[in-house]
């Protein structure tokens, strides 16, 4: 029992944070910057838990008693809930002069911020379909209302109106899936499925299929996979800054928890039928989503389309599990970290220029001169750049290289050539940016380093990119592009079937 | 002594991350950088003199980079690696005392990162580390052709580094299939150089292999058909880019295919030789032609560069003794000719602020000294008698003529066209009557003579001595070139 309340800890936390959270904002007269110190200790406390969980967790059940084996709790989801805190946290941090500059954020966007990670939280605990749709609807629904959060702004409703529409519709689609499996399997436990899955023959479940393949549905579109891509240009301009950096980052990361879970556990018996589908979406993201961020004239825009394009790979890395490759998946896990990284770096200076400046846009032209207007900030944002190309000496070159390899070692050379193809087109449209930053004289005179939290977060982030990048165990404690493998595949080592 | 290596490596890095995170002024800068160089070049002096000329690889350092796929840091020297360690440390004061008068801070520090990118390339004995160094040096050299350029700069910038990086990824497929046949068929992970020279292949995938690795040497060289960016990307570059673009950077291409390509896969090139051969004959004819046509000096000398890269190419893959020494050995003198003369372009470009050959004439009457410099850097790229560029290409041609009649009278013409269009060249720039521009032309300082004097001593000295230089790598060839030899058959 005491080992179950100290497992549940974090998710608890986040919770009692989102409820009080919600009840204080009613107080007037408290100061955004107040709201968002508490959000951020309950975040912290949470986070400095999951991470001695790590420690000593291997395979366990949240109160078996209770809930049967609705909720696993094993390295891999630790793993995932570390990363959810630590996206939330640097949002919220980065983010903190961006909500002071504008005036419809108040006490309920942080309590909203909470549940959606609570949602996402339990998502990667999930060992049950009832539940993940639950945790999948929780982060998804404060979602949709975080992204219309600028009630000011025509596009930002449009883009809440868009998600809501296409977001329900493709929730339904997992509900039927899991009606499906459970008219068949007579249960909706992951591990039930897998039995029944392993000890019968395939023409004898193709209802169990059927409804696989429309979880799969919801999942590629949550994911933002083509042909379900539609949503993420229009949804990430139109929401407000940290809205997007949290979507662009955490949700992706909650729900390839999920698809992992569902793909190394589930899907093992019918990775002949299911492969050729997964390949076919791989390729179609990877094209569609480099001829969006071709044509984007938003960096915003470009950001959106160019998530895109690497969920395509961490679609090839799927792909090539389902072939057999051994180390695919802690590509996949690798690759989350290198994008969740850059991701979280590039769209911070984002938002700390939206913030600093009436740049409301910010098009690839407000970005002529930057280098010689803030070098520093600048010089961060070539690493952010040069890491989502996967240009080597970052992180992102490691991602992409375990990511070819394991294609490589699924026997799909030219899968990995046409992946090498797409990142090349890739360094066109990520250097156009470090181009216009560095050859155009500025406007304005050279300023200062400004020193704050958001400033000092974003310059770690680009050093963290690059020692993940060519970091050792030189430096024994920070995970460097050794360690984060390591801890990838301890991760997936607890993942029980 | 077993960190040598590591030191010439890092410390350009080191100076670069340190000056800027304390944002010196521009006089510290410049005399930390150059500082910096004077060290790295002594660096390499003594590695120089404690380097044992039969030792084969030397200074070797390894350990462990990323242990789940054995990918280690992984350095060595071997003679010739040493020679274009030698030139980019001796060029790099050089080129920093040649923009002294530079305000623009951008320079030196992407000079820096340049210098620690290209002794990485050359030290690199690990595939992946290898790709990592020949990666980064491209990104100092696309900032300071956008940012400081002249001409179409932002497109020539995105030129060379789109085509570049297309030949990059194309090597990078080709590394990572070769890590993990070495991972299936030897039982553990490696990017080693030596590990991964061990495999074999059957000959349609090992022709595929080395063609992936040809492919992006071919366009760093470049080779006729890929060499669209060569001359726009030198004709927008600010002198110090172009200096090493055609000193350092272009002969990475040679010693990338001598070092990877010829290690990894004799048998397979054996393949490409002859259309290897044919482009780099069509790429003597071509470019020296082209070289004729052009109306602005870096071109000019951007096709001569092409030429003489292509007979070096040529030399390469002729894989007899005489070739070989003599392409390594006119590797190293048109490096250093090729800077003399860029450094010089620079100097003239400072003084007329322009630099087509119409607007320029009769700088040898009121500028005794440029004109006598300029015309020995120009005429040492002919490979006139005296200087080491004519040893050099003799052995070129001679094994050209020992591996067919024609193949050495066309290498034959490449002295010939070079004579053509650099005589034609300096009788229009330096002869003739002073025009607008050229009228108040001032001489030489002593500061740019002493940048150089070095250079001409040398290319001197390799002319009159070339048994200095041919002996020194003559060891680690003749054991390459049997042992390459031995492969083929």
């Amino acid at each position: 029992m005491i080992w179950d309340l100290y497992l549940v800890m974090p998710l608890a936390l986040i919770f009692i944070g989102a409820l009080f959270l919600m009840l204080f904002s009613l107080v007037q007269k408290v100061e955004l910057a107040n709201y968002n110190l508490v959000t951020v200790a309950f975040l912290t406390l949470s986070l400095i838990i999951e991470l001695i969980i790590f420690q000593n967790v291997e395979h366990d059940y949240l109160f078996e008693t209770i809930f049967a084996k609705m909720f696993i709790v094993d390295k891999l989801s630790t793993l995932f809930n570390i990363l959810f805190l630590s996206g939330a946290i640097l949002t919220l941090l980065i983010n903190n002069n961006y909500f002071k500059s504008r005036d419809y954020y108040n006490g309920e966007f942080f309590a909203l911020l909470l549940f959606s990670i609570f949602g996402m939280m339990m998502l990667a605990h999930t060992n049950e379909l009832i539940t993940a749709f639950i945790s999948i609807e929780l982060a998804s629904i404060t979602l949709y209302v975080l992204v219309g959060y600028n009630h000011h702004s025509l596009k930002s409703s449009e883009a809440m109106l868009k998600y809501i529409i296409l977001g329900s519709l493709a929730g339904v689609f997992f509900i039927l899936g899991v009606a499906l499996v459970y008219g068949v399997v007579g249960s909706t436990y992951l591990g039930d499925i897998y039995t029944y899955l392993a000890h019968h023959q395939n023409d004898e479940m193709t209802l169990l299929i059927v409804g696989m393949m429309f979880m799969m549905v919801t999942l590629l579109f949550k994911i933002g996979a083509a042909p379900f891509h539609s949503w993420v240009v229009d949804v990430y301009i139109g929401s407000p800054f940290p809205v997007t950096m949290f979507m662009a980052t955490t949700l992706k990361i909650a729900i390839f928890s999920i698809l992992l879970r569902l793909f190394l556990v589930d899907f093992a018996p019918i990775y002949p039928i299911i492969s050729e589908i997964i390949k076919a979406v791989a390729i179609l993201t990877l094209l569609i989503g480099s001829l969006l961020a071709i044509s984007q004239t938003q960096l915003k825009g470009m950001l959106a389309a160019s998530s895109i394009v690497h969920v395509g790979y961490m679609l090839i890395a799927l792909y090539a599990i389902s072939l057999g490759s051994s180390f695919a998946a802690s590509a996949i896990i690798f690759y989350l970290i290198s994008y969740f990284l850059s991701a979280v770096g590039a769209f911070g200076i984002l938002s700390f220029l939206a913030s600093d400046e009436e740049k409301r846009h910010l098009s690839f032209d407000d970005f002529k001169g930057f280098a010689h207007e803030r070098p520093y900030m600048a010089a961060a944002m070539t690493i952010f750049m040069l890491s989502l190309a996967g240009f080597p000496s970052t992180i992102g070159f490691l991602g992409k290289f375990y990511i070819f390899m394991s294609a490589i070692e699924a026997g799909e050379i030219l899968l990995a050539g046409f992946g090498i193809m797409i990142a090349f087109i890739s360094i066109y449209y990520y250097f156009k940016l470090i181009a216009l930053m560095y050859f155009y004289p500025s406007a304005n005179p050279k300023k200062k380093f400004p020193f704050s939290i958001s400033t000092l977060l974003i310059v770690a982030m680009a050093l963290m990119i690059v020692w993940g990048g060519i970091g050792t165990g030189l430096i024994p404690f920070i995970a460097g592009a050794d360690g984060l493998l390591t801890i990838a595949s301890e991760a997936l080592k607890t993942i029980g079937k | 002594m077993q960190h040598l290596l590591s030191m010439i490596l890092f410390l350009p890095l080191l100076v670069a991350f340190t000056m800027g995170i304390f944002r010196v002024s521009i006089e510290t800068l410049r005399m930390v950088t150059f500082g910096s160089s004077l060290m790295v070049l002594l660096f390499a002096v003594v590695v120089t003199s404690y380097f044992n000329v039969e030792g084969g690889m030397q200074f070797v350092h390894n350990s462990s980079w990323i242990s789940h796929y054995g990918i280690n840091y992984s350095i060595g020297l071997d003679a010739i690696s040493l020679l274009l360690l030698l030139l980019i440390a001796l060029l790099m004061p050089l080129i920093f005392l040649a923009i002294w008068e530079e305000q623009r801070k951008g320079y030196f520090y992407n000079l820096l990162l340049l210098q620690a990118g290209i002794s990485g390339v050359i030290m690199a004995q690990d595939l992946i580390l290898f790709y990592l160094f020949w990666e980064s040096m491209l990104l100092p050299i696309f900032i300071m052709i956008g940012s400081y350029g002249y001409g179409m700069r932002h497109f020539n910038a995105m030129k060379i580094i789109i085509m570049t990086v297309f030949g990059s990824m194309s090597m990078l497929l080709a590394i990572i299939y070769l890590g993990y046949t070495h991972y299936t068929t030897v039982g553990f992970w490696s990017f080693e150089l030596s590990n991964l020279a061990q495999l074999a292949f059957d000959s349609k995938t090992s022709i595929l292999l080395a063609g992936a690795f040809l492919l992006a040497f071919a366009i760093k060289i470049p080779l006729f058909g890929f060499h669209t960016w060569m001359a726009p990307a030198y004709s927008s570059s600010p002198t110090a880019i172009v200096v090493v673009l055609s000193a350092i950077m272009a002969k990475l291409g040679v010693y990338g295919l001598y070092r990877f390509g010829f290690t990894l896969f004799e048998i397979p090139l054996g393949f490409y030789t002859p259309y290897v051969i044919l482009l780099c004959l069509i790429g003597i004819v071509f470019y020296s032609i082209h070289a004729i046509m052009q109306r602005d000096l870096k071109r000019i000398f951007a096709f001569s560069s092409g030429a003489h890269l292509s007979l070096i190419t040529l030399g390469l893959f002729m894989t007899n003794i005489y070739a070989w020494s003599g392409g390594l050995y006119l590797l190293a003198t048109h490096a250093i000719a090729s800077a003399g003369i860029f450094l010089m372009i620079g100097m003239l470009g400072r003084r007329t602020q322009n630099i087509q050959i119409a607007h320029l004439g009769g700088i040898a009457s009121i500028a005794p000294r440029f004109a006598f410099f300029f015309a020995f850097f120009a005429l040492a790229i002919t490979g006139v008698p005296g200087t080491g560029g004519f040893v050099a290409e003799l052995l070129i041609i001679v094994g050209a003529f020992k591996y067919h009649f024609w193949v050495g009278v066309v290498a034959a013409m490449t002295m010939l066209g070079a004579i053509l269009f650099i005589f034609w060249t300096l009788q229009r720039t330096l002869f003739g009557t002073t025009q607008e521009v050229t009228k108040h032309f001032g001489d030489l300082s002593a500061i740019e003579i002493g940048i150089l004097t070095p250079l001409v001593i040398i290319l001197l000295i390799t002319g009159i001595f070339p048994s200095l230089l041919l002996d020194f790598f003559d060891a680690s060839l003749s054991t390459n070139l049997e042992a390459f030899q031995g492969g083929v058959k």
